[in-house]
């Protein structure tokens, strides 16, 4: 099936750039080349393409609406229990008042609203608890890393 | 008894901002205050840093608007060298910046203030959102998503990179543009025009039914402020500032770099960011509006002939006087991205953009340097000083959102005291109380976004804290 990983966050704030180190670890599992640089483009296939995003934006509705699954990738708080936890999502729009926040729910509702059809979704978090101004994970959530990249791989496998 | 209704959309981490309603024992308003709870404190990280570093480290400040605060940095960099760019490099810079200006006032018009517009203030907020725009109007929602995309495919064209813009460099930019990427911005110009317009049937028809909530929605004098070209025109990348009054007469008309002498900032124990106001008048008599509204009050005219005939629309709201409602923030914007769009076109059409002289590497260092331009919120300020080895001794950043803070708490005051009849709150109320925020499209998040954000709450409390009522939007 014809698949998007989305990771998304700022991998200038510590943890919350850790969507950026699960798609590259996963990349290297599959043997795939990827760059050191959060800022270069992942690797990409006809079935198999890895994005990586500050934030979610309205307009990527249009790339992942030509998937049949997608997995957003994003780092998590104390709110949730679980320390990595990979759900199923549907679409659902979640207000954003003040601010510009998109949510991956919202994405496919955008998916589905224009363009008629939304993928298969699902949601891979992971507990952040550092977020200031560094690039270096906390040991915390790095320690959190392989466990998060063997869900991911798992959910890629057929 | 007083009570008091915080209303806190509580992302993550950052706590960025909340409104607090103060209301009296009759179920009026007494006071409504926007809080700013976010620092950064990103001026005291950057010095230290090579001041070359700074077009790619102040991106990071925000997700929004990375390339105002990019080509800011490369602009006080410019200055700070003394390495005056070649024509081609501002113009391609311009473009770039054209660029940041349809993506982000696209968004917001469509998606942000749209649904407001085109569905009303006292919908079903499950309704009340782009995902409702879409339903009612499919192929407008389509129309915006496209516009944001056009704005983006010319960042990303000239930045070669989605993400942080790699480009603008002291003395200059470090890529050509290609014909056929030219090319390929002006054949998406049309589309992108036509979008505007639909939005701009849809601002008047709303405006022309809503009449009497616009008249009475955060309606206040203040000053205005915006980069102007030698005529007073419209300028969104260079030239020097102008502020007018209440009245719209000129104050003042001066370079950028001697900011400090007309601007200065006033502090408030309740909020982080500081509320800056002319200094010659004092605070808050000298306090002003920046961005779009901010921009069209301070101005003469636009060059672009379908921006200006919407111009002079725009300025036939309040005959010779500024238009101070809040509410045409959302006309303004329009107008200004047909601006951008027509002046990408203008740009673009121009030979030198072409041109292979995009570097000025003679440098006359003098150690300081001030970049301004107008970035779709207002105007952008990076000041900076640096040693004789160009490492950054001071870093000064205003920024759009600090100079509408006063607007913005006056907005929310007003809007509150308007529209608000306690004791018990309804939802209606409240949204009217979060659109004299957007209006002004602060940009109070981006750094940090994850799982986990939190649902805009308001809580009534007695004067002893006591919960009286809470509201919540998930």
């Amino acid at each position: 099936m014809k698949t998007i990983i989305i990771g998304y966050g700022n991998p200038d704030r510590q943890d919350d750039g850790i969507a950026w180190h699960v798609l590259q670890q996963t990349a290297l599992r599959l043997g795939l080349p990827v760059s050191d640089s959060w800022e270069d483009e992942l690797p990409a296939s006809p079935e198999l393409e890895f994005r990586f995003y500050l934030q979610l934006m309205p307009e990527i509705a249009e790339t992942v609406a030509e998937f049949e699954r997608v997995c957003f990738v994003d780092a998590h708080t104390g709110q949730i229990a679980e320390p990595v936890r990979l759900v199923e999502l549907s679409p659902a729009f979640q207000a954003s008042p003040f601010t510009h926040h998109l949510t991956p729910e919202t994405l496919l509702s955008l998916c589905l609203a224009l363009y008629e059809r939304s993928p298969q979704a699902a949601l891979l978090s992971v507990r952040g608890y550092a977020f200031g101004f560094d690039q270096a994970l906390s040991a915390q959530t790095a320690a959190l890393l392989p466990q998060a990249v063997d869900l991911l791989h798992g959910w890629l496998q057929p | 008894m007083t009570q008091k209704i915080t209303i806190e959309p509580v992302t993550r981490i950052e706590g960025h901002a909340k409104v607090t309603i103060r209301m009296n024992d009759d179920g009026t308003v007494e006071r409504a205050v926007l809080h700013i709870n976010e620092f950064r404190g990103f001026e005291k990280f950057c010095e230290g840093r090579l001041y070359f570093e700074m077009p790619s480290i102040t991106p990071r400040i925000c997700g929004i608007c990375p390339v105002s605060h990019h080509l800011a940095a490369a602009k006080a960099a410019d200055e700070l060298t003394g390495a005056v760019p070649p024509r081609p490099a501002s113009m391609l810079r311009e473009l770039m910046h054209m660029g940041q200006i349809i993506q982000s006032h696209g968004m917001h018009f469509f998606e942000l203030a749209g649904p407001d517009l085109l569905l009303g203030f006292d919908a079903d907020p499950a309704q009340r959102n782009v995902l409702g725009l879409a339903g009612a109007n499919p192929e407008l929602t389509l129309k915006a998503v496209n516009l944001r995309k056009f704005g983006q495919e010319i960042i990303k064209t000239l930045g070669g990179r989605r993400i942080h813009p790699n480009f603008a460099v002291p003395g200059g930019v470090n890529k050509t543009l290609k014909m056929e990427e030219r090319d390929l911005i002006l054949s998406g110009a049309p589309a992108a025009i036509e979008a505007v317009k639909a939005g701009l049937v849809i601002m008047k028809d709303w405006a022309e039914r809503n009449v009497e909530d616009i008249n009475k929605f955060a309606v206040f004098p203040s000053g205005y402020m915006s980069l102007v070209t030698p005529s007073n025109g419209l300028e969104l990348y260079d030239g020097q500032i102008r502020l007018v009054d209440q009245t719209g007469a000129q104050l003042e008309k001066f370079d950028g770099r001697d900011y400090l002498d007309y601007i200065a900032e006033h502090v408030e124990d309740w909020s982080y960011l500081k509320f800056p106001y002319y200094k010659k008048m004092g605070y808050p008599q000298g306090v002003y509006r920046v961005g779009p509204l901010g921009r069209l009050n301070a101005v003469d005219h636009l060059d672009t002939p379908l921006a200006n005939a919407e111009h002079q629309i725009f300025k036939s709201f309040t005959p010779g006087r500024p238009v101070e409602n809040t509410l045409y923030y959302h006309y303004a914007r329009l107008v200004e991205t047909l601006f951008a769009i027509e002046r990408a076109q203008v740009l673009c059409s121009d030979p030198d953009i072409l041109s292979g002289d995009i570097l000025n590497t003679r440098q006359d260092y003098r150690g300081e340097g001030v970049g301004i331009l107008e970035a779709p919120r207002g105007t952008l300020i990076h000041h900076y000083k640096a040693d004789e080895n160009g490492r950054l001794t001071k870093v000064n950043l205003i920024v759009a959102t600090g100079h509408n803070n006063w607007a913005m708490t006056e907005a929310v005051d007003s809007v509150a005291k308007t529209y608000i009849k306690g004791p018990v709150v309804q939802e209606g109320m409240l949204n009217r109380v979060e659109a004299a925020v957007r209006a002004h499209d602060p940009c109070l998040s981006c750094s940090t976004h994850a799982v986990g954000q939190m649902p805009v709450q308001i809580e009534v409390l007695s004067m002893q804290g006591d919960l009286l009522q809470t509201l919540q939007r998930d």
